[in-house]
């Protein structure tokens, strides 16, 4: 490393935490992060994310079992992750909170909801809530869309009303997962919505 | 007076009154939220955006009120805002009556997204989420997820310090 290099770490360094302090979410464009730590699923096994990553795309869905919001579009999340799992996509909720904090978010209660509601894609927990910082998500739910490329073109909300199914005039996770099966352009990259704060493990 | 009236009164009178029922929240989109922090007379607005069914938020909302109300001879102003779901109005009244809030407070309308970007741009959407505005309405602080009392109580007075009441 020259000194010129080593000057500018702390910098760079300094811009990595201001960013992290800012809640800054995974920049559309960038990899997914912290694909080799593996995770446990529902069916009692380890996986990571490189091994749910498809040539075809890549979903994943922070999400909890506690969280209003969460059990608002859960049956929307199983839908997507469903239908587009069975299109080639590769799928995967991630529950990064703290049980301790939130006793319904415990691997029973997973375990549960994921054969209540027939999810046919991995549920797994982020026992340190670390990939959940990785990706920058700091509420439930959350999503990430990973291309063919693996870069991501997706985050944010499932759609645009979680009270009101009927009402939904953008589904814009859905329009996203439709652009990366037909290689278009995503058409809405980045949107919001009001969820519940991860309770990250200390 | 048979001797259970009498018991009655007796034990009345040295019980305190049951609290006055908290107002029942307003219906506001952000652009109502924001006015309420431009409103004149404050040296400093809190506004804490916070739902009945979110733990962090009722752990937090003891520590929130007892800044507001030992700051709010100085100016701190309190502005909660609940995200609770339509047909919860009863329970987010009870709540706050038990809280002992006995100002206006809002409930949440409109889209999520249009709300958060209305309100702070920087905001992700995860709640608790509590903002800080100095006494010209200009936001000096965020924070998502719930802060302790005297976290609370330091970054208001520092807010309430560093510029005039209007």
């Amino acid at each position: 490393m020259t000194r010129k290099s080593l000057l500018a770490l702390p910098v760079l360094l300094c811009l990595a935490a201001s960013a992290a302090l800012a809640g800054g979410a995974l920049p559309i464009g960038a990899t997914i992060p912290m694909a080799d730590v593996k995770m446990k699923n529902v069916d009692g096994k380890e996986l990571d994310l490189a091994e749910v990553k498809k040539p075809t795309g890549t979903l994943v869905v922070f999400t909890c079992n506690h969280c209003p919001f969460a059990k608002m579009w859960e049956s929307r999340i199983v839908e997507l992750g469903n239908t587009y799992a069975a299109k080639g996509i590769g799928v995967i909720a991630i529950n990064a909170n703290d049980p301790k904090v939130a006793k319904d978010d415990s691997f029973d209660v997973m375990q549960q909801r994921a054969k209540e509601r027939g999810m046919q894609f991995p549920y797994v927990v982020d026992a340190t809530s670390n990939l959940a910082r990785a990706f920058g998500a700091t509420k439930t739910p959350e999503a990430f869309l990973f291309d063919k490329e693996g870069k991501l073109v997706y985050h944010g909300a499932i759609d645009d009303n979680g009270q009101e199914p009927s009402k939904v005039e953008n589904a814009y996770l859905k329009l996203a997962l439709e652009a990366v099966l037909n290689g278009g352009d995503v058409p809405v990259k980045e949107t919001k919505s009001i969820g519940c704060g991860i309770k990250f493990r200390s | 007076m048979s001797t259970i009236a009498a018991l009655v009164l007796a034990v009345s009178a040295v019980l305190p009154p049951a609290p006055a029922p908290a107002p029942v929240p307003a219906p506001a989109g952000a652009e109502a939220i924001l006015a309420e922090v431009r409103k004149p007379g404050a040296g400093a607005v809190l506004v804490n955006v916070w739902a009945t069914w979110c733990a962090p938020c009722r752990e937090e909302f003891p520590d929130l009120l007892h800044v507001a109300r030992e700051l709010a001879p100085k100016g701190l102003r309190l502005v909660l805002v609940s995200v609770d779901f339509p047909g919860a109005e009863a329970e987010t009244t009870s709540f706050l009556t038990s809280q002992g809030v006995d100002f206006p407070t809002f409930l949440r309308t409109g889209k999520d997204e249009a709300f958060v970007d209305g309100l702070e741009p920087q905001w992700s959407g995860a709640i608790p989420a509590t903002f800080l505005y100095d006494a010209n309405g200009k936001l000096v602080r965020f924070w998502e997820g719930k802060a302790s009392y005297p976290v609370i109580k330091k970054r208001a007075q520092k807010a309430l310090d560093t510029k005039e009441t209007r």
